[in-house]
């Protein structure tokens, strides 16, 4: 147990990084991406709504691959740990674009109009209206999405990134400790999942009042 | 975009996709056998050994990603004694995922159903069981069927993750394709339209077999009116 320790730390630190930008980059991502869909006319809302099926569509490994070999054939090289962020980011855009898009229709028309009416340009009524009513709404769904984010994060071990996953796999093959290896990996993503949970609940009260 | 290539390539990969179909079926019939009961008999439990039991099932299963899912039926299960192919490993491991999902989707359909509806079924002389059987059922499986819709596209989509046990899905046959001729943008793309076709195809019948199950309740509701 303890002589991989310092190594399973290492991954640990790496992967709640990564999440940790990757929740970020995909609220603030998936948050533009429905104000375009609402209001970017009918080019910007097609090519919305075709990002969010080809991100529903297709597995996060896929995504994974076409940002690590597609971007190079375009000039652009990002690190191993950029790729991952971009690729998570992605997917979880894709998913958080529907769960805002569904709070936000549940609001009403009303929110919109009275936004209107006071004189909020459709730029404002969207993010200084419209958003934060949803934002509380879409909490749970968009926990679940985003735990699936950092789960999603495993799947950066094929591109060898040493994020828990990868380097759990590694310490495997060299020192022959499956089960501690795994009951170790196990536990350590139930804490960062359980972490997020717990934040959003948190965050779910201190939105109620 | 290479189209020719795509086209001769063809062969190569659609044995990829039969086995990703393979994949997700047979996964999702196995974890569909083993996780709705258990949901329906958790919307029952209220405390108990059993509850725990599956609510800890459920955690781990939500808790941790696929991959460490796959790698502990890869290590562990030959330890167990029990050598499986590949493909089998890969099977175990999905339906061992799905089948925690599915507890929760079958859970919350069953709580979904009013009390009154066992109430009733209960005045009219049915036992436990039939009420469940010829009452609640009926009601509750066809609001199953969106989310285990939702589940069966996300079981396709994991089955990409089975890659790394060297099953030849794919994404591992078209991994193996851009690692010999470095086409990319062609594999990726090939790649990309044959899942989402085969997540429409799923969709959609779930959609077909919705509308056909509330159907059968609505002429039911009828006839009884």
């Amino acid at each position: 147990m303890l002589k991989i320790a310092p190594d399973m730390a290492a991954a640990l630190w790496m992967t709640v990084r990564i999440s940790v930008l990757a929740v970020i980059a995909s609220v603030a991502l998936g948050a533009m991406l429905t104000a375009l869909r609402m209001m970017g006319g009918r080019l910007g809302h097609g090519a919305v709504v075709g990002f969010v099926e080809f991100t529903r569509g297709v597995p996060p490994l896929v995504h994974i691959s076409i940002v690590y070999f597609l971007l190079p054939e375009f000039g652009l090289v990002l690190s191993e740990f950029w790729t991952g962020v971009l690729a998570l980011s992605l997917v979880g855009a894709g998913y958080t674009v529907e769960i805002f898009r569904g709070a936000i229709d549940s609001l009403g028309r009303g929110q919109t109009d009275a936004a209107r009416a006071l004189g909020l340009s459709s730029l404002q009524t969207f993010f200084l209206v419209l958003l934060p009513q949803a934002a509380r709404r879409s909490l749970p769904p968009l926990t679940n999405e985003l735990a699936n984010v950092v789960k999603a994060s495993s799947l950066l071990s094929v591109i060898s990134l040493n994020e828990l996953t990868k380097v759990a796999n590694d310490l495997i093959f060299m020192h022959f400790v499956v089960i501690e290896v795994l009951i170790q990996l196990t536990l350590l993503y139930l804490l960062i999942v359980g972490a997020l949970m717990a934040t959003s609940r948190w965050l779910e009260a201190r939105l109620q009042t | 975009m290479d189209i020719a290539f795509i086209i001769d390539a063809l062969p190569r990969l659609l044995p990829g996709l039969w086995l990703t179909i393979q994949l997700s079926l047979v996964g999702l019939a196995l974890a569909a056998m083993i996780g709705l009961p258990l949901g329906i008999l958790r919307a029952e439990l209220e405390r108990g050994f059993l509850k725990g039991l599956i609510d800890g099932y459920v955690f781990i299963v939500r808790g941790t990603p696929i991959l460490v899912q796959v790698y502990a039926a890869f290590f562990l299960l030959p330890m167990a004694g029990l050598k499986l192919s590949p493909f089998w490993t890969g099977i175990v491991a999905l339906a061992f995922n799905s089948a925690g999902y599915q507890v929760e989707i079958a859970r919350a359909a069953m709580r979904s159903i009013e009390k009154g509806q066992w109430e009733g079924a209960a005045a009219l002389g049915l036992k436990r069981w039939s009420a469940l059987r010829l009452v609640v059922l009926p009601q509750a499986f066809p609001r199953m069927l969106p989310a285990l819709a939702n589940e069966a596209s996300n079981l396709v989509k994991a089955s990409s993750v089975l890659s790394v046990i060297a099953v030849f899905e794919l994404h591992k046959s078209a991994n193996a394709i851009i690692s010999q001729s470095f086409k990319f943008l062609e594999m990726l793309a090939a790649q990309a339209v044959l899942y989402i076709a085969f997540v429409v195809v799923l969709t959609q019948l779930a959609a077909w077999l919705e509308r056909r199950t509330t159907g059968k309740i609505n002429r039911g509701a009828e006839f009884l009116r």
